[in-house]
Protein backbone atom coordinates (compact mmCIF):
# COMPACT_ATOMS: atom_id res chain seq x y z
CA UNK A 1 0.00 0.00 0.00
CA UNK A 2 2.25 2.91 -0.98
CA UNK A 3 1.61 5.81 -3.35
CA UNK A 4 4.81 6.49 -5.44
CA UNK A 5 3.91 9.66 -6.70
CA UNK A 6 1.93 12.83 -7.80
CA UNK A 7 1.23 14.55 -11.08
CA UNK A 8 -0.74 17.85 -11.62
CA UNK A 9 -1.77 18.59 -15.69
CA UNK A 10 -2.93 21.70 -16.21
CA UNK A 11 -5.37 21.90 -19.17
CA UNK A 12 -3.13 22.64 -22.44
CA UNK A 13 -1.31 19.25 -21.15
CA UNK A 14 1.84 20.76 -19.50
CA UNK A 15 2.80 19.37 -16.02
CA UNK A 16 2.41 21.98 -13.30
CA UNK A 17 3.31 19.99 -10.84
CA UNK A 18 5.46 16.48 -10.11
CA UNK A 19 6.25 14.90 -6.86
CA UNK A 20 7.53 11.31 -5.86
CA UNK A 21 6.66 9.55 -2.62
CA UNK A 22 7.65 5.75 -2.16
CA UNK A 23 10.62 4.40 -3.99
CA UNK A 24 8.88 1.81 -6.68
CA UNK A 25 8.97 3.12 -9.65
CA UNK A 26 12.02 4.42 -11.93
CA UNK A 27 13.78 7.63 -11.32
CA UNK A 28 13.30 9.84 -14.48
CA UNK A 29 14.53 13.09 -15.78
CA UNK A 30 12.37 16.25 -15.42
CA UNK A 31 12.28 16.48 -18.72
CA UNK A 32 10.66 12.61 -18.88
CA UNK A 33 8.05 13.46 -16.73
CA UNK A 34 6.76 16.45 -18.96
CA UNK A 35 6.90 14.08 -22.20
CA UNK A 36 4.70 11.39 -19.93
CA UNK A 37 2.34 14.17 -18.86
CA UNK A 38 1.82 15.14 -22.49
CA UNK A 39 1.35 11.64 -23.35
CA UNK A 40 -1.17 11.18 -20.91
CA UNK A 41 -2.82 13.86 -21.66
CA UNK A 42 -3.26 12.72 -25.33
CA UNK A 43 -4.27 9.46 -24.45
CA UNK A 44 -7.07 10.33 -21.72
CA UNK A 45 -8.72 12.31 -24.77
CA UNK A 46 -8.68 9.41 -27.17
CA UNK A 47 -10.10 6.80 -24.70
CA UNK A 48 -13.35 9.17 -24.42
CA UNK A 49 -13.84 8.68 -27.97
CA UNK A 50 -12.91 4.74 -28.09
CA UNK A 51 -16.14 3.73 -26.34
CA UNK A 52 -18.41 1.03 -27.80
CA UNK A 53 -21.41 2.64 -26.45
CA UNK A 54 -21.56 6.27 -27.06
CA UNK A 55 -20.11 9.38 -24.56
CA UNK A 56 -17.62 8.10 -21.96
CA UNK A 57 -15.10 9.74 -19.57
CA UNK A 58 -11.55 9.86 -20.56
CA UNK A 59 -9.56 7.22 -18.94
CA UNK A 60 -9.73 6.79 -15.03
CA UNK A 61 -7.91 4.37 -13.60
CA UNK A 62 -4.90 2.48 -15.74
CA UNK A 63 -3.49 -0.98 -14.24
CA UNK A 64 0.02 -2.25 -14.40
CA UNK A 65 1.57 -5.08 -13.19
CA UNK A 66 3.02 -3.39 -10.50
CA UNK A 67 1.30 0.12 -9.95
CA UNK A 68 -1.38 1.82 -10.96
CA UNK A 69 -2.61 5.52 -12.15
CA UNK A 70 -5.47 7.03 -10.77
CA UNK A 71 -6.45 10.22 -12.98
CA UNK A 72 -9.31 13.03 -11.42
CA UNK A 73 -10.61 15.34 -14.55
CA UNK A 74 -11.71 18.28 -12.86
CA UNK A 75 -14.55 20.37 -14.74
CA UNK A 76 -12.27 23.25 -15.40
CA UNK A 77 -9.62 20.95 -17.57
CA UNK A 78 -6.87 20.15 -14.69
CA UNK A 79 -5.93 16.44 -14.11
CA UNK A 80 -4.76 15.19 -10.85
CA UNK A 81 -2.45 11.96 -11.63
CA UNK A 82 -1.64 9.47 -8.52
CA UNK A 83 0.49 6.97 -8.97
CA UNK A 84 0.05 3.82 -6.24
CA UNK A 85 0.45 0.45 -5.52
CA UNK A 86 -2.23 -2.03 -7.18
CA UNK A 87 -3.47 -2.86 -3.22
CA UNK A 88 -4.32 0.85 -2.19
CA UNK A 89 -7.78 1.51 -2.31
CA UNK A 90 -8.15 5.37 -1.53
CA UNK A 91 -6.80 7.03 -4.46
CA UNK A 92 -9.64 9.00 -5.38
CA UNK A 93 -10.59 9.63 -2.05
CA UNK A 94 -6.62 11.46 -2.05
CA UNK A 95 -7.06 12.99 -5.41
CA UNK A 96 -10.30 14.58 -3.94
CA UNK A 97 -8.43 16.28 -1.02
CA UNK A 98 -5.25 16.97 -2.98
CA UNK A 99 -8.16 19.07 -5.19
CA UNK A 100 -9.07 20.85 -2.25
CA UNK A 101 -5.74 21.65 -1.09
CA UNK A 102 -4.83 22.97 -4.81
CA UNK A 103 -8.30 25.15 -4.83
CA UNK A 104 -7.13 26.62 -1.22
CA UNK A 105 -3.31 26.62 -1.74
CA UNK A 106 -2.66 27.25 -5.36
CA UNK A 107 -5.74 28.82 -7.08
CA UNK A 108 -6.58 31.22 -3.93
CA UNK A 109 -2.65 32.80 -4.40
CA UNK A 110 -2.63 35.93 -5.67
CA UNK A 111 1.05 35.46 -6.48
CA UNK A 112 0.20 32.27 -8.27
CA UNK A 113 -0.46 32.47 -12.64
CA UNK A 114 -3.15 29.96 -13.88
CA UNK A 115 -1.85 27.16 -15.73
CA UNK A 116 1.99 27.51 -14.50
CA UNK A 117 3.87 25.52 -12.71
CA UNK A 118 3.13 25.40 -8.94
CA UNK A 119 5.67 26.46 -6.64
CA UNK A 120 4.06 27.00 -3.81
CA UNK A 121 5.31 26.31 -0.02
CA UNK A 122 1.66 26.08 1.65
CA UNK A 123 0.78 23.57 -1.21
CA UNK A 124 3.85 21.68 -0.47
CA UNK A 125 3.43 21.61 2.83
CA UNK A 126 -0.53 20.34 2.51
CA UNK A 127 0.70 17.68 0.22
CA UNK A 128 3.08 15.91 2.74
CA UNK A 129 0.20 16.16 5.41
CA UNK A 130 -2.10 14.34 2.95
CA UNK A 131 0.58 11.83 1.64
CA UNK A 132 3.73 12.19 3.87
CA UNK A 133 5.90 9.49 2.71
CA UNK A 134 4.04 7.72 0.54
CA UNK A 135 4.41 4.79 2.84
CA UNK A 136 1.30 3.30 4.80
CA UNK B 1 -21.91 -7.25 -16.68
CA UNK B 2 -20.91 -7.61 -20.49
CA UNK B 3 -18.70 -8.01 -23.20
CA UNK B 4 -18.43 -5.65 -25.81
CA UNK B 5 -16.11 -6.63 -28.40
CA UNK B 6 -12.95 -8.10 -29.05
CA UNK B 7 -9.87 -7.10 -31.57
CA UNK B 8 -6.74 -8.71 -32.37
CA UNK B 9 -3.64 -7.22 -33.59
CA UNK B 10 -0.85 -8.99 -34.71
CA UNK B 11 3.19 -7.74 -34.77
CA UNK B 12 3.02 -5.90 -37.89
CA UNK B 13 0.82 -3.60 -36.37
CA UNK B 14 -2.38 -4.17 -37.86
CA UNK B 15 -6.00 -5.86 -36.80
CA UNK B 16 -6.35 -9.18 -38.34
CA UNK B 17 -9.60 -9.84 -36.47
CA UNK B 18 -12.48 -8.53 -35.20
CA UNK B 19 -15.79 -9.47 -33.68
CA UNK B 20 -18.49 -7.78 -30.93
CA UNK B 21 -21.51 -8.90 -28.88
CA UNK B 22 -23.25 -5.88 -27.25
CA UNK B 23 -22.27 -2.32 -28.62
CA UNK B 24 -24.71 -0.27 -28.52
CA UNK B 25 -23.38 1.90 -31.11
CA UNK B 26 -22.32 0.15 -34.61
CA UNK B 27 -18.79 0.58 -36.52
CA UNK B 28 -19.31 2.33 -39.28
CA UNK B 29 -17.69 -0.01 -42.14
CA UNK B 30 -14.29 0.71 -42.95
CA UNK B 31 -13.56 2.60 -46.51
CA UNK B 32 -12.04 0.13 -49.02
CA UNK B 33 -8.34 -0.68 -48.83
CA UNK B 34 -8.39 0.79 -44.92
CA UNK B 35 -8.73 -2.95 -43.18
CA UNK B 36 -7.39 -6.50 -44.23
CA UNK B 37 -9.81 -8.50 -46.34
CA UNK B 38 -10.74 -11.65 -43.74
CA UNK B 39 -11.21 -9.16 -40.38
CA UNK B 40 -14.92 -9.46 -39.77
CA UNK B 41 -17.34 -9.26 -42.03
CA UNK B 42 -19.55 -6.84 -40.25
CA UNK B 43 -16.83 -4.30 -40.81
CA UNK B 44 -15.87 -4.74 -44.23
CA UNK B 45 -15.75 -1.87 -46.79
CA UNK B 46 -18.76 -1.85 -48.70
CA UNK B 47 -18.10 -1.79 -52.48
CA UNK B 48 -18.76 1.59 -53.45
CA UNK B 49 -19.18 0.94 -57.42
CA UNK B 50 -21.71 -1.67 -57.11
CA UNK B 51 -23.92 -0.21 -54.44
CA UNK B 52 -24.75 2.86 -56.51
CA UNK B 53 -25.56 0.91 -59.65
CA UNK B 54 -27.96 -0.59 -57.33
CA UNK B 55 -29.96 2.52 -55.72
CA UNK B 56 -30.67 3.21 -60.16
CA UNK B 57 -31.43 -0.16 -61.19
CA UNK B 58 -33.46 -1.22 -58.08
CA UNK B 59 -37.06 -0.69 -57.54
CA UNK B 60 -38.46 1.66 -55.38
CA UNK B 61 -39.56 -0.45 -52.30
CA UNK B 62 -35.75 -1.18 -51.96
CA UNK B 63 -34.79 2.45 -52.21
CA UNK B 64 -37.73 3.41 -49.69
CA UNK B 65 -36.53 1.07 -47.42
CA UNK B 66 -33.42 2.67 -47.22
CA UNK B 67 -34.57 5.87 -47.38
CA UNK B 68 -36.66 5.02 -43.76
CA UNK B 69 -33.88 3.20 -42.52
CA UNK B 70 -32.30 6.87 -42.95
CA UNK B 71 -34.96 8.91 -42.25
CA UNK B 72 -35.37 7.03 -38.55
CA UNK B 73 -31.73 7.43 -38.28
CA UNK B 74 -31.32 10.99 -38.76
CA UNK B 75 -31.85 12.37 -35.28
CA UNK B 76 -28.87 10.09 -34.23
CA UNK B 77 -26.70 10.89 -37.42
CA UNK B 78 -25.03 14.38 -36.75
CA UNK B 79 -24.81 13.16 -33.23
CA UNK B 80 -22.97 10.14 -33.85
CA UNK B 81 -19.53 11.16 -34.29
CA UNK B 82 -18.66 7.32 -34.72
CA UNK B 83 -15.45 6.32 -36.83
CA UNK B 84 -14.73 4.27 -39.77
CA UNK B 85 -13.61 1.25 -38.68
CA UNK B 86 -10.04 0.98 -39.36
CA UNK B 87 -9.62 4.50 -37.81
CA UNK B 88 -11.36 3.26 -34.65
CA UNK B 89 -8.74 -0.05 -34.88
CA UNK B 90 -5.83 2.28 -35.91
CA UNK B 91 -7.07 4.86 -32.33
CA UNK B 92 -7.26 1.48 -29.83
CA UNK B 93 -3.88 0.12 -31.01
CA UNK B 94 -2.25 3.38 -30.81
CA UNK B 95 -3.50 4.49 -27.19
CA UNK B 96 -2.52 0.41 -26.44
CA UNK B 97 1.06 1.01 -27.47
CA UNK B 98 1.73 4.59 -26.42
CA UNK B 99 0.42 3.10 -22.64
CA UNK B 100 2.83 0.54 -22.56
CA UNK B 101 5.46 2.73 -23.53
CA UNK B 102 4.12 4.74 -20.77
CA UNK B 103 4.33 2.18 -18.36
CA UNK B 104 7.61 0.79 -19.70
CA UNK B 105 9.32 4.03 -18.93
CA UNK B 106 7.59 4.56 -15.36
CA UNK B 107 8.16 1.47 -14.30
CA UNK B 108 11.68 1.45 -15.70
CA UNK B 109 11.19 -2.46 -15.87
CA UNK B 110 9.77 -4.48 -18.69
CA UNK B 111 6.29 -4.28 -17.48
CA UNK B 112 3.01 -4.90 -19.01
CA UNK B 113 -0.06 -2.48 -18.63
CA UNK B 114 -2.86 -5.13 -18.17
CA UNK B 115 -6.25 -2.79 -18.58
CA UNK B 116 -7.76 0.75 -18.15
CA UNK B 117 -11.29 2.08 -16.75
CA UNK B 118 -13.08 4.53 -17.87
CA UNK B 119 -17.10 5.48 -16.71
CA UNK B 120 -18.31 3.40 -19.92
CA UNK B 121 -16.20 0.65 -20.55
CA UNK B 122 -12.58 -1.23 -19.81
CA UNK B 123 -10.00 -2.30 -22.22
CA UNK B 124 -7.73 -5.12 -21.00
CA UNK B 125 -4.94 -6.23 -22.84
CA UNK B 126 -3.16 -9.67 -23.41
CA UNK B 127 0.04 -9.58 -25.37
CA UNK B 128 1.47 -12.94 -26.70
CA UNK B 129 5.28 -13.88 -26.68
CA UNK B 130 4.61 -13.64 -30.87
CA UNK B 131 3.40 -10.32 -31.13
CA UNK B 132 -0.07 -10.67 -30.87
CA UNK B 133 -2.20 -8.33 -28.99
CA UNK B 134 -5.48 -9.28 -27.79
CA UNK B 135 -7.81 -6.44 -26.95
CA UNK B 136 -11.35 -6.55 -25.25
CA UNK B 137 -13.76 -3.79 -24.13
CA UNK B 138 -16.08 -4.45 -21.75
CA UNK B 139 -18.22 -2.89 -18.78
CA UNK B 140 -16.26 -1.19 -16.06
CA UNK B 141 -17.19 -3.52 -13.49
CA UNK B 142 -15.52 -6.32 -14.57
CA UNK B 143 -12.02 -7.64 -13.16
CA UNK B 144 -9.44 -8.41 -14.75
CA UNK B 145 -10.01 -10.46 -18.12
CA UNK B 146 -6.41 -11.17 -19.15
CA UNK B 147 -7.04 -14.52 -17.53
CA UNK B 148 -10.22 -14.90 -20.42
CA UNK B 149 -8.16 -13.64 -22.84
CA UNK B 150 -5.02 -15.80 -22.11
CA UNK B 151 -7.91 -19.01 -22.93
CA UNK B 152 -8.97 -17.68 -26.07
CA UNK B 153 -5.18 -17.83 -27.22
CA UNK B 154 -5.00 -21.18 -25.92
CA UNK B 155 -7.86 -22.85 -26.63
CA UNK B 156 -9.94 -21.46 -29.89
CA UNK B 157 -6.75 -19.62 -31.45
CA UNK B 158 -4.10 -21.97 -31.07
CA UNK B 159 -6.48 -24.55 -32.17
CA UNK B 160 -8.07 -22.86 -35.51
CA UNK B 161 -5.61 -20.37 -36.02
CA UNK B 162 -2.16 -21.54 -35.57
CA UNK B 163 -2.92 -24.60 -36.55
CA UNK B 164 -4.88 -24.22 -39.45
CA UNK B 165 -2.78 -24.61 -42.78
CA UNK B 166 -5.26 -21.90 -44.79
CA UNK B 167 -5.17 -18.91 -42.50
CA UNK B 168 -1.97 -17.17 -43.23
CA UNK B 169 -0.92 -15.80 -40.22
CA UNK B 170 1.77 -13.53 -40.42
CA UNK B 171 0.66 -11.99 -43.79
CA UNK B 172 0.59 -8.57 -44.33
CA UNK B 173 -2.88 -8.70 -46.60
CA UNK B 174 -4.66 -10.85 -45.02
CA UNK B 175 -6.57 -11.14 -41.62
CA UNK B 176 -7.30 -14.37 -39.62
CA UNK B 177 -11.36 -14.55 -39.71
CA UNK B 178 -13.00 -18.13 -40.39
CA UNK B 179 -16.03 -19.84 -39.16
CA UNK B 180 -14.51 -22.03 -37.13
CA UNK B 181 -12.34 -19.69 -35.05
CA UNK B 182 -15.25 -16.86 -34.73
CA UNK B 183 -18.12 -19.45 -33.27
CA UNK B 184 -15.59 -21.01 -30.88
CA UNK B 185 -14.75 -17.21 -29.34
CA UNK B 186 -18.23 -17.07 -29.39
CA UNK B 187 -19.20 -19.82 -27.41
CA UNK B 188 -16.84 -19.25 -25.23
CA UNK B 189 -17.48 -15.76 -24.74
CA UNK B 190 -20.95 -16.07 -24.38
CA UNK B 191 -20.45 -19.50 -21.72
CA UNK B 192 -18.50 -16.82 -19.13
CA UNK B 193 -20.38 -15.63 -16.18
CA UNK B 194 -19.21 -12.02 -16.83
CA UNK B 195 -21.61 -12.32 -20.19
CA UNK B 196 -24.92 -11.49 -19.71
Amino acid sequence: MAVFGLWVINKAGGLVYQRNFADGLAQLTSNEYLVLAGTLHGIHAITSRLSPIGSSSGAQVIEAESFKMTILLTATGTKFVLLTSLAETTAESVLQKVYEAYADAVMKNPFHTPEMPIRSDGFDSRINALIGTGQS
Amino acid sequence: MTIYSLYIYDRHCACVYYQDWHRTRRPKPAVEGGILNAVSRAVAPQAADTSAVNTSAYSSPRNTLSFDHRVCRSLDGPKSNALPFDEEAKLVYGVVLSLRNMVKKLSGRDEQFTSYRTSAYKLHLYETMSGYKFIMLSDPSTDGLRFILRQIYNGPFVDYVARNPLVSMDSREQGIDNDYFRASVDRLIRGLSVFT
